[in-house]
């Protein structure tokens, strides 16, 4: 294994404890055990990372934010990945003014600028659940995938062997699903890793600007957005949740790669 | 014994707007019976693996089939029907084998699935007893260790092995006639002789009739009954195979054998035929191989011959072979 890759997994990791771990020996990430005397308190044995301007803890809002920020990226990927997958599939296999319509419909969804559906969704419904943002960024994020889905589905429809499936009598719907289909997960995998750095970024963004996950609800690009105001008196409070993407998107980048090497060795 | 299969005139052409068509099969007539081992020989472009992929009406997209052609199997015309009804067809009662083992097997399916989709294409069947029908398959078509290798995927197999699974393929729903595109070209030659010894097999034990399109006349000998020589989009020679062996007509074919290099002649040197097989947008008049041909006479440039009985179960499209002298 490639180093690139190995130092994917150890961060993936990582992150996977923080997440599953941190929560539970960080306590309560909202607690404000002292806002007068308690805040803005320096890494500690106490707390790991310091405290905020509220005397929270740092590292529980991070542990916690971890949580929120990987739940919402898979749901994300997860929804894009069906939704792109059957879109694409329909768009690679069928003829005539169907397949056209498909793919019509899929360069409309990459030619609307997610960001701003998604301020303007999120402008309109107010505050909502980490899944539902989830579900709302797997809504906007398909039709990168179905266009992937759609060139490999072109790719396999020309293949000798689903030549010979027709030939030996399979149906169409027989050959799409059972030939074509299977052949396109690589590429799925592969973009949907890829995918998760979006996602956790696009989330991120979201939070910061104040649409995404709201206060007092801990996310990582909320985090941002107080600690900016504190620059100064308490950097930490900023390179933290920083830090945390960084590793997060690297993460999600190089195991992407990995798989992408593994995976469809004939693309590098 | 009626024909399992008849192909009559066989036109086969890609439509051009503004301009002529082009025609890779001309008028192409044979017949296949129950059982019988068929060879369909000839050079590249010459439209022989054409006319394989039309019998179950697999034409690339823009060939099209001409108004008068036939291809009648146990009577039905083929070329009438429809999608839905064509799928019967495919598979159950005519089967195709490809060339390349390397590419007509899907590389994410493990082969005992493939096969078995090849069952489930034409009939209800539990799971467990797809896997029983597949296992028996591969023992049929001389697979080692069927239980190990049902479960492997393509890469894991080698060039014969994986033939043998497209066989298999072929015949998981027992099918009349067998069509095999060029089946042992990706192949070595030992593996080779055992493909096409397993091919003779199955006709016999299962009363399999088999289209044996080859470029290579040497594999013909002895496992074919009949052999159709087949130049420019239409057949230049028809007779069995003893009889070709023995004494061919048509030049194109005594070209053919005397390409093929022998141990027990004299000559060292191969003789190859000169030029090349001519495009089918522009096929040469009368006898199109006329321009190739060393004994050609004045007549092949502006007649064309048809295929006339010429000895004992032979017919040959020459005006030479037929006897003209000028």
């Amino acid at each position: 294994m490639k180093l690139e890759s190995r130092i994917g997994l150890a961060l993936f990791a990582l992150l996977v404890i923080v997440a599953i771990a941190g929560p539970l020996v960080a306590g309560d990430p909202l607690a404000q055990p002292d806002p007068l005397h308690g805040a803005f308190l320096l890494p500690s044995g106490a707390h790991w990372l310091g405290t905020d301007q509220l005397s929270r803890d740092v590292f529980a809002r991070l542990a916690r934010g971890a949580r929120v920020s990987l739940l919402i990226a898979a749901i994300a990927v997860a929804v894009a990945a069906v939704i792109g997958s059957m879109i694409g599939l329909v768009a690679g296999t069928a003829t005539g003014i169907v397949g056209r319509c498909f793919q019509r419909f899929i360069n409309l969804g990459l030619a609307l600028p997610r960001i701003i559906v998604l301020l303007v969704v999120l402008a309109a419904v107010g505050t909502i659940a980490p899944a539902t943002l989830g579900v709302l960024l797997g809504l906007t994020g398909w039709p990168a995938v179905a266009r992937l889905v759609r060139g490999e589905t072109l790719r396999l429809r020309v293949a000798p062997f689903v030549a010979a499936a027709q030939a030996l009598g399979a149906t169409r719907l027989r050959i799409v699903l059972h030939e074509i289909f299977p052949g396109t997960l690589p590429a799925v995998l592969v973009a949907t890793t890829l995918g998760v750095a979006d996602a956790i970024l696009l989330e991120a963004g979201l939070s910061f600007i104040g649409v995404g996950v709201r206060a007092p609800a801990p996310s990582w690009g909320g985090m941002i957005l107080e600690a900016r105001d504190h620059l100064a008196n308490a950097p930490w409070l900023l390179l933290a949740p920083c830090l945390a993407l960084v590793v997060a998107t690297s993460t999600a980048t190089l195991l992407g790669e990995a798989l992408r090497r593994s995976l469809q060795p004939e693309t590098r | 014994m009626t024909p399992l299969l008849e192909v009559i005139n066989l036109n086969i052409f890609f439509p051009r707007a503004g301009g002529e068509s082009s025609v890779p099969v001309d008028d192409v007539s044979f017949t296949i019976s129950p059982g019988e081992m068929v060879a369909l020989v000839g050079e590249s472009g010459c439209g022989k693996t054409l006319t394989g992929l039309a019998l179950p009406q697999l034409l690339p997209r823009g060939a099209e089939i001409g108004g008068l052609s036939a291809i009648r199997f146990r009577g039905t015309d083929l070329t009438g029907l429809g999608e839905n009804e064509l799928r019967t067809y495919r598979g159950r009662r005519i089967a195709m084998v490809f060339q390349d083992p390397m590419t007509s097997l899907n590389p994410v399916m493990r082969v005992g699935a493939q096969i078995a989709e090849a069952i489930h294409a034409h009939r209800t069947v539990s799971r467990r007893d797809a896997r029983e029908r597949v296992l028996a398959l591969l023992t049929e078509v001389g697979i080692a260790d069927p239980p190990l290798r049902i479960d492997a995927y393509p890469h894991q197999l080698s060039g014969g092995m994986r033939q043998r699974i497209l066989i298999a393929m072929a015949l998981a729903a027992e099918p009349d006639l067998l069509v095999a595109d060029e089946p042992t070209t990706a192949l070595d030659v030992t593996i080779q002789a055992q493909i096409l010894e397993l091919l003779d097999h199955l006709r016999t034990s299962r009363k399999l009739a088999v289209l044996l399109i080859t470029h290579d006349l040497g594999i013909v000998a002895g496992r074919a009954d009949r052999v159709l020589v087949m130049y420019a989009g239409r057949i230049v020679e028809s007779a069995t195979t003893a009889e070709l062996f023995s004494h061919p007509a048509h030049p194109y074919t005594r070209g053919l054998f005397a390409a093929i290099p022998r141990l027990d002649a004299e000559t060292t040197r191969l003789t190859p035929i000169g030029g090349t097989v001519p495009h089918p947008d522009n096929w040469p008049t009368g006898c199109r191989f006329h321009p190739r041909c060393g004994v050609a006479i004045a007549h092949c440039v502006t007649h064309r011959p048809a295929l006339e009985s010429i000895g004992p179960d032979q017919i040959a499209a020459c005006w030479v072979a037929q006897g003209r002298r000028a």
